[in-house]
Order: structure tokens, then sequence, then C-alpha cells
């Protein structure tokens, strides 16, 4: 896959700059999100570099994330950074995928031109016409490719480069600290029939 | 550690270093005798567990290096329903590390009822024509070797006065392991239905004990090595005492291909593929078999010689048959409070009325009812969600929201009988990594086994009901194609012609070749094998030292 070495900032800075103004403003919510999510990453000092997918390919792989785990109240796969979890993997366990996202992406910007016609760019749609177009692929290996991905971004140990601040750990309310106490849950907590046969 | 030249007789060769192979290293290596033990995994994190990580993701994608359970596409199997089949490839895999399964077992430690070891004898609901057969041994002879396996290997548990679980001599040394909230629930069930729920007696030690630290719940258990040196393992309780006597020597990938006879029949040795696969030839005394219930039997196929033309120690034709993979059945559901399953151990409480057969039920079968919700982040986004529930979108996080920590399941461990058509034998087409003949797997359960496990689906939807579940699923039965619990290949039995090793795990036609593993089994239990396995060593190491300082082990020299 070509591999375009830009950072995350680099491609906003771009964006913002007028480069593709019609891009920009199609993409705003998107923008707002990578943005809020470059100023944390920064904020940590750790801005995350693409090592696979080209600017353009993560905004896509990026959009499809944010579907199968959208964003309401709390924060979705993109807040999670499932994409960069899905870059930084394909450049080591999941290596062999490579050639199945460059291929499936095109197939997805060719549904998008096809249902929509003065579309260039999945990412460019709003959420009602992606979930349309997602609907239409979901039995596809491609699209159960990018939700088993996704959901390994969200729930794996966020060194792994996704489920960011434990996004994924807090929807679920999963509690890592690995050193548990009863009682454990609400039906343990409560008193027992003490039926148990106990030898005296 | 001690290390012997290849060209020095030991007095034993022990083959393998899981629930059966530490035993009997540990017990032999103590009692005076020098021992190599060959395991083919690695060392894992042996003597420094507390680098075992917790990392899902890293576990889905571990390196050969640090794999804990053997490779299907190294140690290649194939599969087949039945002799008309062609065998495919699959996906059989066990224990596979210094340690073996114990290194990564859930660690249920059920005695067997001391029924089982003569259930054929009286149990009228056994249909003809299966191998059902008693035990040459009974549970009062093995008893106080499963007294010293809880103590010497560190088993928690509650010693209970019940019909339904085995009498003990002595209670546990640690306590069971706290209540989980699924075990709460089968309390409420129990009372409707009235059942007995007994906590499940675990190979974790909940307090500190022989130097190891208590379980501290972490929830990331079954499939992974423990931190805290809180699973009994061999590798944490056996190998580090046999290894500290300075005269038994751990080798690691070392896969054994062939156990060597001179020409009177008695084993001189092994050969076997050192980690850059080349050939090294170990001589001694005597040979111990303990690379347990599937692979024990595939070497003694694979050391034919011009005196075991059909195998090592197969004049009765029985090696390789009567497998036992293990069967279940299961059911899930989902309550209104949340029961956060996801902490502590994996089998917390068991229902256990209905261990034994009975007539009325109108086939043969029993089996145990335990507790679980056990769905790690990733197991349970991936595909840990109820039947119905979305994949993906709105509706998928809302119900990753809602069904998180909400949840059970109950795992049944049920009977499979032995039968003279599953088998282990050696495929005649496909070869493992190592240029052998691969393992190839011939099994279909009994009629009465898959009756048995849709008896066991259903109790556990009533169970489930019964507790307040608001909603409950079951996926349909199956029988198992491999795994873990595999048992029964190397029959014990008193007759030659029916059984491969005698009541004391010698090979019926190789005086000085024992063989100690989940293969002994004459029946399968209720699918919780370990805890036998490990007493039958236990007792076969008692047997095979008293022998062997009398001076039955001798140079073949």
């Amino acid at each position: 896959m070509g591999t375009k070495r830009r950072s995350r900032r680099s491609f906003l800075i771009d964006s913002a700059m007028g480069l593709n103004a019609a891009w920009v403003a199609a993409n705003y919510p998107g923008i707002l999100a990578a943005q809020q999510f470059v100023r944390t990453a920064t904020r940590k000092g750790e801005l995350p570099r693409l090592a696979v997918f080209t600017d353009a390919q993560a905004a896509e792989v990026e959009a499809i994330t944010a579907q199968i785990i959208p964003a309401d109240e709390t924060p979705g796969a993109r807040e999670a950074h499932c994409v960069y979890f899905i870059d930084r993997a394909l450049t080591t366990f999941l290596k062999n995928s490579q050639p199945a996202y460059i291929q499936g992406l095109q197939d997805l910007q060719a549904k998008t031109r096809q249902l929509y016609p003065d579309a260039d760019k999945f990412s460019a749609l709003t959420p009602e016409q992606q979930i349309k177009i997602l609907t239409e692929i979901e039995k596809t290996p491609f699209f159960n490719m990018v939700r088993t991905h996704t959901v390994i971004g969200f729930f794996a140990r966020p060194e792994h480069g996704g489920n960011y601040e434990k996004i994924g750990w807090k929807l679920i309310g999963y509690d890592d600290s690995l050193n548990h106490k009863p009682p454990f849950g609400y039906y343990d907590a409560q008193p027992q029939p003490g039926h148990l046969v106990v030898k005296e | 550690m001690k290390q012997y030249p290849t060209s020095t007789e030991v007095d034993f060769v022990v083959i393998g270093s899981g629930a059966a192979g530490g035993i009997m290293a540990k017990q032999l290596s103590i009692a005076g005798f020098s021992v190599v033990v060959l395991e083919q995994g690695g060392w894992g994190k042996y003597g420094r567990e507390h680098e075992y990580n917790k990392d899902e993701w890293l576990a889905r994608n571990v390196s050969e290096e640090d794999r804990l359970m053997s490779d299907p596409s190294r140690q290649r199997n194939t599969f087949r329903r039945n002799d008309k089949e062609k065998a495919t490839r699959g996906n059989h895999s066990y224990g596979c590390v210094v340690g073996g399964g114990t290194v990564t077992y859930g660690g249920s430690s059920w005695r067997h009822m001391p029924w089982e070891f003569r259930e054929a004898t009286y149990d009228p609901t056994i249909p003809s024509g299966t191998g059902m057969a008693d035990w040459p041994i009974t549970y009062e002879e093995l008893e106080p070797y499963y007294t010293q396996a809880e103590w010497e290997m560190g088993m928690s548990g509650l010693r209970v006065d019940s019909p339904f679980v085995a009498p003990m001599t002595k209670d546990y040394p640690v306590p069971p392991v706290p209540l989980k909230s699924s075990g709460a629930l089968f309390n409420t069930a129990a009372v409707k239905l009235g059942l007995t729920v007994v906590p499940g007696p675990l190979a974790i030690i909940t307090k500190p004990y022989l130097g190891r630290s208590a379980c501290v719940n972490c929830g990331i258990c079954s499939g992974y090595g423990c931190q805290v040196r809180a699973r009994s393992s061999s590798a944490v309780t056996m190998l580090p005492l046999a290894e500290k006597t300075g005269r038994c020597e751990i080798r690691v990938r070392s896969y054994v291909r062939e156990i060597s006879v001179d020409n009177i029949g008695r084993v001189t040795g092994v050969i076997y593929f050192n980690a850059q696969k080349q050939e090294v030839r170990q001589r001694a005394k005597a040979v111990v078999l303990s690379a347990n219930g599937s692979e024990s039997a595939r070497l003694l196929l694979l050391s034919k010689s011009a005196r075991f033309p059909d195998g090592l120690a197969n004049s009765s034709g029985v090696v390789g048959k009567y497998l036992m993979v293990g069967n279940g059945a299961s059911a899930s559901a989902l309550f209104e409070h949340p029961l956060n399953e996801y902490k502590g151990v994996i089998s917390g409480a068991g229902i256990v009325d209905y261990v034994g057969s009975d007539p009325k039920r109108g086939f043969y079968g029993g089996g145990r009812l335990t507790a679980r919700g056990y769905l790690t982040p990733l197991d349970l986004g991936l595909d840990g969600l109820s039947p119905d529930a979305p994949r993906w979108g709105a509706g998928y996080k809302k119900a990753l929201r809602e069904e998180a920590n909400h949840r059970m399941t109950i795992n049944c461990f049920v009977t499979q009988m032995p039968l003279e058509t599953n088998r282990v034998d050696l495929d005649p087409d496909v070869k493992d990594e190592w240029g052998l003949p691969a393992m190839r797997i011939t099994s279909t359960s009994h009629p009465d086994d898959f009756k048995n496990m849709e008896f066991f689906r259903k109790k556990s939807i009533e169970i489930l009901e019964a507790a307040g579940a608001k909603k409950v699923w079951a996926p349909p039965i199956n029988d198992t194609r491999g795994g873990a619990h595999n048992r029964g290949t190397c029959r014990m039995g008193n007759d030659p012609k029916t059984s491969v090793v005698d009541r004391y795990h010698k090979a019926h036609d190789v005086p000085n070749l024992f063989i100690v593993d989940g293969s002994s089994f004459v029946t399968g239990g209720r699918n919780h094998p370990t805890m036998t396995i490990q007493a039958l060593a236990f007792r076969a190491a008692d047997h095979l030292i008293q022998n062997a300082k009398k001076g039955a082990i001798r140079s073949s020299v």
C-alpha cells in the first residue's frame, strides 16, 4: 500500500489551508473529531503517524469504523483511534490484510459513486448515506474484516493504538485493574440461601 | 539445572511435562533417579511467571516462542466423522509448554465419583456395543493419591457431604474461590428446583500456600499464564521441585519421534528432534510416556519396529482406540443487574445433581453444570452478544452497553462413551512440520451422548429461567472434534488382549515402558479429567519407585 508517511497533523493543516475546501466542508464533523484527537495526542506527546494508509485512505477507513461503533452520548470507534490501531496492525499481525484493504476501499468508492454520483468519497457522505452503503455491503468479506478490526481496536489494550483512553473498556464497564475483590456483582452481594451442603 | 550428556543412559526419560509428566518427573527425581524430561513446547515464562501478560490481542497473535498451546499448522492433525470419510484438516490443540495444559487450564479439579470406576458392571442404562468397561482399580485405591495431589499441588475447594460429590478423607488445603454472581444465581435456581450447588474445586489457590501467593481474581484466566502463580500448574508446583533435586533435566523444544527398543523388546531410549530439527538419541533405562491422551497413542503408533510392526505396546491393537475428546452443552442468559462475571476465576460454582445416569431419562449419561460468564472485552465485542443483537452501528453499541456484565453462561461437562471406532491413528497422507505422519482423529459420539447433551442443554435453560433471567439462549449441541480433554487411547486393564497398560500403567507388552496420562482412562468421567490424571500419576510413581528400587529398572547394556 502506498506508504505516504505523513502525520495526521500535516494532513489537517493542508486541509485547513484551503487546499481542498469542498472536502473540508463535507467532512467538518470528522475533522473536528480528528482535531480533537490531534490536540489530545499532542498534549500527551504522542502524535500517531500513519504507517500504511495514505491520509485519504485513513479518512475512509475511519469513517467506516465510526459507523461500526458510532459516537452517541459516549465516544465511538473514531474517538477510540481504531483507524490507528488498524494502520499499525497492518504493519505487523495483519500484514496479509493490506491488499484486502486496498481492494475494499476501491470497491467502496465505486459503490459510493454508483449510489451517490455527486460524491467522491465515502467519508464525505452524510451518516445516513454511509449507513445505507454499509448495510448494502455488510455481508462482504471486506466489511466483516473492517468490523472485526474495529472491534479489536476498540477493546484491545490501548498500547496497540486503539481503545484510546480506555474508551472501549469504559463503554462496557470493564475494570482493567486485574485485581478484584468480592462482591464482584449485584447478586453475590445479596444474602445467600446458605443451602450448600458443608461437611462439619 | 542438571544437564546430562545424551550419551549417558539416564534412569528415566519422561516424555511430556504436563499434569502427569510433571508429577512423574518430580516423584522420580526426589526418589533419587536421574530423569530427563522431554517437552516439545518451550519454557513459557517458567520461573518468571510475573512476565505473563494479559493482552488479548497478543494472545491471538502469539509468536512461536511464546506459544502455550500446540499449533495445528505445525502439529498438524486431521479429522473425520467415520472411516468412510476422507479426513480434512483439524484444529485439535493442547497445552504445549513446560507444564503442559496445566499452565493455561481453567483449573477444574473434580474427582471422579467412586462408581465411575465400575459403571460398566452395574449401570443398566449403558447400551450394548460400546467400549464401556470397568477400571482395574477402585476409587478406594486411588483416594489417597487424590488427597496427595490436592495437597502437593494446591487445590482449593469445599469438602461436602453429598451423594453427588466424591467423598474425601481430608479437607482441601485452601478454601474455595469466592462466590461469583453466577454462583449466587445458581443458588437462587437451586432453591427453587431443589438442586445442589457446590463451589468448583480448582487448581487455583485462594490463600498463600507452599510459597505461592493467592489468586487476585484478575479475570483473564483460562488460556493465559498466571502472573501471580496462583494456578497450581505443574510448572509452578512439581517441576521446580524436580529441578531442585539436581537430578532432573528439562529439555524444551524436544519433539520425540520414536521410542526405541532392543531385540528383546525392551525400551532403550528415545529419538527426538531438537529445536534445530536435528535428531538426537537419549538413552534411558525406562521411559515414562506422558504426552497426553492423543499424542501418547500417536507416538506408540509411530514407534514401529520389527518386533512391534503395528506400533509399540500394541499387540492388542487397542492403541489409539476408545478416544474420548470431551462433550458439553451450554446456555447463556441476561439478568437485570450487573454480574461482572469477568472478575475472578472462569469456573465458580457447579450444580452436581445430574452427575449420575438415571434410567428415567431413557439414555445413558451424566455430567455437571458449571456457572460461568467469562467474556473478556475482545470476546464480548467480537462474538459475545446475544444471538439477535446487531453486529454494528448504534444498535450494536447499545447492546454492548446493556449486555456487558449482565450475562452468565452455563457450561456443562458431560459423559462421552468410549467407542472402538473413535480413535487416533496416523494420517496416510498428511505430514506434520517434522515430516512425521500427522495425527488423524476419527470420532462420532454415541447417540446416547447426543441425547445426554440435549438433556443438559435443556436443564441449563431451565436453571437460568429459574434464576430469573430476562433472556435465555442456547446454541444447538454438537460433539467435539478434539482438544485438551482427550482421553482413553491407551486404556488400562488387566487383560493384555483388550488393554494397553496394566493397573500400574506399565505397558503389557514392554516391561520398562510406563504410559501415564489421560490415555490410561477406561471411561471418561464427566469430562473433568485433570484431577484424576494427577492422582493416577502419583499412584503410578509410587509403584514404579518401589519396583525400581528393587531393581526392576535396569540397564539394557
